[in-house]
């Protein structure tokens, strides 16, 4: 409805517009993303800001989107890094913080199952002798997951696993081999599952 | 380091007091360096290259190098490995859930019995006592149980309880009671024949001829917590004459 639109000062053609909002007729523009086409009208799909782009065809493209800059997404096969909440004896309940080497304004929810964390010996792994809660982990994407189940992720790979971790006493631990960390305090040794990071992305 | 330590033995120490390497210490030219190992054990944590002691209680030793804290408390802490009585709280789906005394309850599944099946179920109902190990016992995760050993026999544990008491004690009587030649438990076998199941989680379970003899156990047990080796045993033989 025309008249509950509201302009912003910044982006003077950004109008905010609610689901199945009716945009435009069909004739006038061509359907970008967020938006539906039914009818010969063009409806909006999600709740936000409508941004009509001339992309130097004919008819101007519209569509919708949450928020002004896209948000990146994790997909299949993308390297994650996760923060550890919380682990079960079947898996271990992760928060993803960055994909690759962007950061994520929301927390999206992942799963690492008991069988994803090694290649290798898959009945015998414990979680928690692999993760702890609070590890940093590097991980890959193996599904999307549906509407209610989490990201599944992955770290049965050399390169991936936990990165950082803190011992019981409170220190950051050095990785001493793949299977296991030291605490510097204490000297203590703790059971994670060690990623090994390539040399060149290791800062001196 | 390691004579500072062997000095303070039996003394009582609190969370707080310290063990470094001093200088100070000579050390001979003629004979071999031998380097020492002191080995933490509870109460007892290394910082950086000082022995921190961080719970209150009496330094013990043993040979040839552990050192390790007796402290008193009846809170328990699950750990793995330990035998404990508890108490079937609920049952949801295949697992038990257990009441030991802990922050939480622990989980104890139903084909964790000596000959169990999918089945074959085991015959635990809520409110019955258990005596089970501690299979996953961490500040992470749920702790979980088992009621067979490593082989898959029960040994010892299981369901028990008809006709007893179950009564609860500091953690420190209940190790002292475990511990092997135990005094409390000699002086308890020339008293009455009874059936005793001590768990590490301060819950001893007593059972005796007749419910006088049952209580007078629970009572003495309970007594002898804070009372030397020389008041307990005049007291036991007071019982004893006292008694039939």
């Amino acid at each position: 409805n025309p008249g509950d639109y509201f302009q912003l000062p910044c982006v003077e053609w950004a109008l905010a517009s609610r689901t199945c909002d009716k945009l435009c007729s069909a004739e006038d523009c061509i359907p970008g993303t967020g938006v539906y086409l039914r009818h010969g009208y063009i409806y909006s799909s999600l709740a936000g800001y409508v941004l009509r782009k001339n992309e130097g065809e004919e008819l101007p493209v519209i569509s919708v989107v949450r928020e002004t800059e896209t948000q990146l997404l994790p997909d299949v096969g993308a390297i994650v890094t996760c923060k550890v909440t919380s682990i079960n004896p079947r898996f271990a309940k992760v928060h993803i913080l960055y994909v690759g080497s962007t950061p994520l304004k929301d927390r999206f929810r992942g799963t690492i199952r008991k069988e994803d964390v090694r290649a290798t010996e898959k009945d015998k792994v414990e979680t928690y002798k692999s993760f702890r809660p609070g590890d940093i982990v590097l991980a890959k994407v193996i599904s999307l997951g549906d509407v209610q189940s989490n990201y599944l992720l992955t770290t049965a790979e050399n390169e991936l696993g936990v990165v950082v971790a803190h011992s019981e006493a409170g220190a950051q631990m050095v990785p001493i081999s793949w299977c296991e960390m030291q605490c510097p305090l204490t000297h203590s040794k703790e059971f994670r599952k060690v990623a090994r990071v390539q040399p060149e992305y290791l800062q001196a | 380091m390691f004579s500072t330590v062997r000095e303070r033995v039996g003394e009582v120490l609190l969370p707080g007091d310290e063990f470094s390497f001093e200088a100070e210490e000579k050390i001979s030219l003629t004979a071999p360096v031998k380097s020492e190992k002191v080995v933490c054990g509870p109460g007892l944590r290394r910082c950086g290259d000082r022995l921190v002691v961080f719970k209150s209680g009496v330094l013990r030793h043993k040979e040839p190098n552990v050192f390790w804290i007796d402290s008193q408390q009846r809170r328990y802490v699950p750990a793995k490995g330990e035998s404990i009585i508890g108490i079937v709280i609920a049952k949801s789906g295949d697992v038990f859930k257990v009441d030991f005394g802990g922050s939480e309850q622990a989980s104890l599944s139903y084909l964790a019995f000596e000959g169990a099946t999918k089945r074959n179920r085991p015959n635990v109902q809520v409110g019955d006592l258990v005596f089970a190990q501690f299979l996953i016992a961490n500040k992470d995760m749920e702790p979980e149980l088992v009621c067979i050993d490593s082989s898959g026999r029960a040994n010892g544990m299981g369901v028990f309880g008809a006709g007893g008491l179950l009564f609860r004690v500091s953690l420190g009587l209940v190790r002292r009671l475990l511990a092997p030649h135990s005094d409390i438990r000699s002086d308890l076998e020339q008293l009455f024949p009874c059936e005793l199941v001590v768990g590490m989680n301060g819950r001893i379970w007593v059972k005796s001829a007749t419910v006088q003899q049952t209580l007078i156990i629970a009572n003495l047990l309970q007594s002898a917590e804070t009372m030397t080796a020389q008041q307990r045993q005049q007291l036991f033989r007071k019982v004893q004459q006292g008694a039939f």
